[in-house]
């Protein structure tokens, strides 16, 4: 018990003295940039990697002596507040609060994915601090009375499905499956594929909502073969495009296209449950990095940004990574632009440089309502080479880097 | 689609007779909700990743393995926290609480040691060892994995019913479960037998975890929360108290969500639980259950 | 005389809950924890009256929270109430659906936590589906950031916690909650003895489900965003019957003391060790299952100290 009372005379105090440092108005020593991650739960494999590719960032930035901030006319270096909220809302909510009233951080960073995010949107909005948010795609967040939000890394989710729906559509593939699991992410996908394929003039034969929690998909492979498809094009999480490629491959069943989510964002962790013959031919949307952007004028571009981050972590950088790193991109240059050191200001900031920024995850351009639309995500097929795989981008053209292989061999 | 769903869905409950039925066993004897059972069958399918990887065990030798591996724990665990418990006011509950700090534990120690990954073996390894990748079944053809599993699966019952009903420690563990306290007074070692039927339950739930990859999917350390609750649904579906019922239970299970995934396919998640509080309020002991309690 | 003695004893508790409340977003400004914690103990003390008094644990009792959230959050959005009767049609909403669940008080020990269980998933699943997506918006969630207010939501949460707490006193210090007790000890003896066993723990369970529903109703109008899963998690249910076991069962501060207690320490070791926060939590509940199992109150019970 005294222990405890110990901790909370210690975290007042804390609050306290950090409380007084961010009142004042002279250049802050550090700029507080606060974040949550998940350690554990459903959510703790994209969030810490998210996590660590913040982390990169600030240790990049502060290893040269910190950011630029443009309305104090210096560098300061940046310091990370970050907690684990366990991929909990609860907790989420808490620790957001936690983060504005107590830390009084400077900039606020989401955690991972839609539902880590929904509860920090209202906070920020109320306490009128500029969220960060790196992944929540989630629709409803972005409304025109809300300045403080601003999408960094991903297009909303209803927009991801933009190029395949035109790629079906140029290739003249008919007969479509799609099967999606049941959540924000994946049903707004799919409600924009049906629409654009339908309004084409493609058959649509099979559609389907499964729960989200679904690890078994070989009696709906098998319904979805009855149908006779050219094309299926699962929407899942992680878990879901796991269990529907394996049983795919293990129920021995071929299909002419086939499309997953993460094998584009999360192509290792894919490569190692699925293994190379259940990915071959297969399509997704290519994330950096199996994207390459190296023309930036923003930050590092792909091939320095794997070896330094190598470097750091021990580990080539995932797509979550990047994003995290991206995050911390928009952070600086938002520093580096705006005039004057208050949240309306970075927001007005971040309008000045949207559209013009280009970084290793795309061209950053966020609409009005913080919404971004500046990335597209192209469609990329895996072709089997040696022992591994090779990665097309078959659309759009301009970005075209071999034909589709259609059907599958 | 309908025969397909129908033997799919056999082969697919057996295997979930398997998840429930170490849970089952366990509340049988000792009258404890064991909520960290997901959690070892969890472990049992990190064990498996782990020798396939770095010697290339094939799951079926695993096997053997993670039995002795479990019942040893689970022998081990029991004299740790049963005992004790039973000794509290409320036992049934205490351990309630007491488990989800087990399972608490399990999770934050696995996420330590393995990381926070997704997991897997090839779900081609046995149409590798066998040569075959699929076999066919009244003209539906089905992955060869799905038989190995539910050979398994009868296997692993045949010997839980010989265990139970042919040996002298099923005997004595029968008598526990019908009563304790008797069992006490005719001289049975009750806290022996429940602790190897402690560690039977534990190991039935490590074997779920070795088969688990080829039915449902990766493996990942948060994945037994969910394990626990579809546990529940099938032990009561089958019966409370009564491990053999269990296989009842998970064949219920299996084949009403490959039915409903069939031709309901979002409303699959809802159908075991509306079926299971149905079950409960017509015959609460379960549909093989003998109508013992007093409700 | 003791029950005087535990009326004005619970009273003070309560009023001091209230000032406690009022007070400390002057000096410790994260008002989410403050609200938080509010929720928990309201919670605990709702879980309190039938599981503490009637033995039913209920593990399923988030459904009743999740039920109040999307029935206020849905008066909000399709009737147009003003957020503060929302709030009630949430409480209102969730005592309905504990009066269509009261088949399941037949059940004894496991099988209704069991049954209660999978009441509660199938309503999550059911409110979570597609084909809903018109009615209670799916699995997209619902947004009610127009009317979001922390300020008032937060007093409202400490009004039912207020409530609940009183009503905790009534169901203690009354014959109605000797009669509860009766039947948990007894249940054949208790209707022997005259009680109308299925009425009285009917209103017990009437009275916990709608102090759930308040709850959940006042937390959607608190976080404004929110999915299915964020109010339908299992992670409720099982933190407010740790809180409650904890504290120890059937009595004022125990729930209170629960919720104090473990959500501070699940809040401090979040922020100051994060990478050993499971683990220490899993292992503190582990140590006091085996050692204190009848409640930290049970300490106080033992050197004589009675405690409402």
């Amino acid at each position: 018990m005294r222990k405890f009372s110990a901790l909370i005379v210690f975290l007042f105090l804390f609050v306290v003295g950090f409380s007084g440092i961010a009142m004042s108005k002279e250049a802050p020593k550090y700029i507080k940039v606060g974040t949550l991650y998940a350690s554990s739960g459903p959510f703790a494999k994209p969030s810490t990697a998210e996590f660590k590719g913040l982390n990169f960032w600030v240790h990049y930035v502060n290893s040269k002596g910190g950011v630029y901030v443009k309305a104090f006319h210096k560098r300061i270096p940046v310091k990370l507040v970050a907690y684990d909220d366990q991929s909990s809302t609860a907790t989420a909510t808490t620790l957001y609060n936690q983060l504005i009233t107590q830390d009084h951080v400077n900039i606020l960073v989401a955690d991972f994915g839609s539902v880590l995010t929904s509860v920090a949107v209202p906070l920020a909005k109320v306490h009128k601090i500029l969220l960060f948010d790196v992944t929540g795609t989630g629709s409803k967040f972005f409304t025109p009375d809300n300045p403080y939000i601003v999408l960094c890394s991903l297009p909303t989710s209803g927009r991801w499905p933009y190029t395949l729906a035109d790629f079906i559509i140029s290739e003249k593939i008919n007969r479509i499956a799609i099967v999606y699991s049941s959540n924000d992410f994946d049903q707004s996908q799919a409600v924009t594929l049906h629409n654009k394929l339908k309004k084409a003039g493609v058959d649509i034969v099979y559609y389907h909502a499964v729960p989200s929690n679904t690890s078994n998909y070989s009696i709906i492979l098998h319904n979805i073969k009855a149908k006779n498809p050219n094309a299926v094009i699962e929407f899942g999480y992680p878990n879901n495009d796991i269990a529907f490629l394996q049983n795919l491959e293990s129920s021995g069943l071929k299909f002419n296209m086939v499309f997953t989510v993460f094998p584009g964002q999360l192509f290792k962790l894919l490569k190692a449950n699925v293994g190379v013959k259940a990915l071959s031919y297969g399509y997704t949307y290519p994330t950096p990095p199996l994207l390459r952007y190296n023309k930036v004028n923003l930050g590092m571009g792909i091939d320095k940004f794997e070896k330094e981050f190598e470097k750091y972590s021990g580990k080539t950088p995932n797509f979550l990574n990047i994003a995290g790193y991206n995050v911390g991109l928009i952070i600086q240059k938002t520093l580096e632009t705006s005039k004057k050191f208050n949240q309306l200001a970075f927001r007005k900031a971040i309008a000045g440089f949207s559209g013009k920024a280009f970084t290793l995850d795309g061209l950053f351009k966020v609409n009005k309502e913080g919404a971004q639309i500046g990335e597209m995500l192209p469609v990329a097929q895996f072709v089997p080479r040696g022992q591994g795989l090779k990665m097309n981008i078959v659309y759009p053209p301009s970005m075209k880097t071999a034909k589709a292989v259609y059907p599958a061999p | 689609m309908l025969s397909y769903a129908l033997i799919g869905g056999i082969m697919y409950g057996l295997y979930f007779g398997l998840v429930g039925m170490g849970l089952n066993l366990i509340f049988g004897v000792m009258r404890m909700i064991n909520l960290a059972h997901g959690d070892f069958i969890m472990l049992g399918a990190f064990l498996t990743y782990w020798l396939y990887y770095l010697f290339g065990f094939n799951p079926l030798i695993v096997i053997p393995i993670s039995i002795v591996v479990f019942l040893v724990f689970g022998f081990l665990m029991y004299y740790v926290f049963v005992p004790k418990l039973l000794h509290s006011k409320d036992p049934e509950m205490l351990s309630f609480i007491l488990f989800f700090g087990v399972s608490q534990v399990i999770e934050a120690i696995i996420i330590l040691f393995f990381g926070n990954n997704q997991i897997s073996v090839p779900s081609t390894i046995f149409a590798k060892l066998f040569n075959v990748s699929t076999f066919t079944l009244f003209g539906n053809t089905f992955p060869i994995s799905w038989l190995v599993v539910s050979v398994a699966c009868i296997v692993a019952f045949v010997l839980i019913y010989v265990y139970f009903f042919y040996t002298k420690l099923g005997y004595a563990t029968r008598a526990i479960m019908a009563n304790r306290h008797e069992a006490l007074v005719s001289g049975i070692d009750v806290n022996k037998v429940s602790a190897i039927a402690f560690g039977v339950g534990i190991a039935a739930a490590s074997l779920a975890g070795v088969m688990g990859f080829f039915m449902i999917g990766a493996a990942f350390p948060s994945m037994g929360t969910d394990l626990t609750t579809i546990s529940f649904t099938i032990i009561v579906l089958g019966a409370l108290g009564n491990p053999l019922g269990t296989v009842i239970g998970g064949l219920i299970y299996g084949v009403a969500i490959m039915l409903m995934q069939t031709y309901f396919s979002s409303w699959t998640n809802v159908l075991p639980y509306l079926l299971l509080i149905f079950v409960i309020l017509i015959k609460p002991e379960g549909l093989l259950g003998k109508a013992v309690r007093n409700v | 005389m003791y029950r005087k003695k535990g009326i004005i004893y619970g009273l003070g508790i309560t009023l001091l809950v209230i000032v406690l409340f009022i007070f400390l977003p002057n000096i410790y400004n994260n008002t989410s924890f403050l609200f938080n914690l509010m929720l928990y103990m309201a919670l605990a003390e709702g879980l309190n009256i039938i599981y503490g008094f009637t033995g039913y644990l209920p593990f399923g009792y988030v459904g009743f929270f999740g039920a109040g959230a999307y029935s206020a959050a849905l008066a909000i959005l399709f009737l147009h109430f003003p957020p503060l009767i929302a709030v009630l049609v949430g409480g209102i909403g969730a005592f309905l659906i504990g009066i269509i669940f009261i088949p399941l008080l037949k059940l004894s020990g496991a099988y209704f936590a069991i049954a209660n269980l999978a009441a509660s998933q199938a309503l999550y699943y059911i409110v979570a589906n597609p084909n809903l997506e018109k009615i209670t918006q799916g699995p997209y969630g619902i947004s009610l950031a127009n009317i979001y207010n922390p300020q008032v939501s937060y007093y409202v949460m400490l009004s039912i916690l207020a409530f609940s707490m009183v009503t905790v006193i009534f169901i203690r210090f009354s014959d109605y909650g000797l009669a509860l007790l009766s039947i948990k000890e007894d249940r054949v003896s208790a209707s022997l003895a005259g009680i109308n066993v299925p009425r009285e723990r009917s209103i017990a369970w009437g009275l916990s489900s709608f102090i759930a529903g308040l709850s959940g109703g006042v937390y959607a109008w608190y976080v404004a965003v929110f999915y299915p899963t964020t109010v339908f998690s299992l992670e409720i249910s099982v933190f407010v019957i740790v809180f409650v076991l904890f504290g120890g069962i059937g009595t004022l501060v125990g729930p209170l003391i629960g919720s104090l207690v473990l959500y501070s320490f699940y809040n401090f070791i979040g922020i100051s060790t994060p990478q050993y926060f499971q683990l220490s939590y899993g292992l503190l509940i582990i140590i006091f299952a085996l050692f204190i199992p009848n409640g930290i109150l049970s300490i106080f019970e033992k050197r004589g100290i009675h405690v409402p």
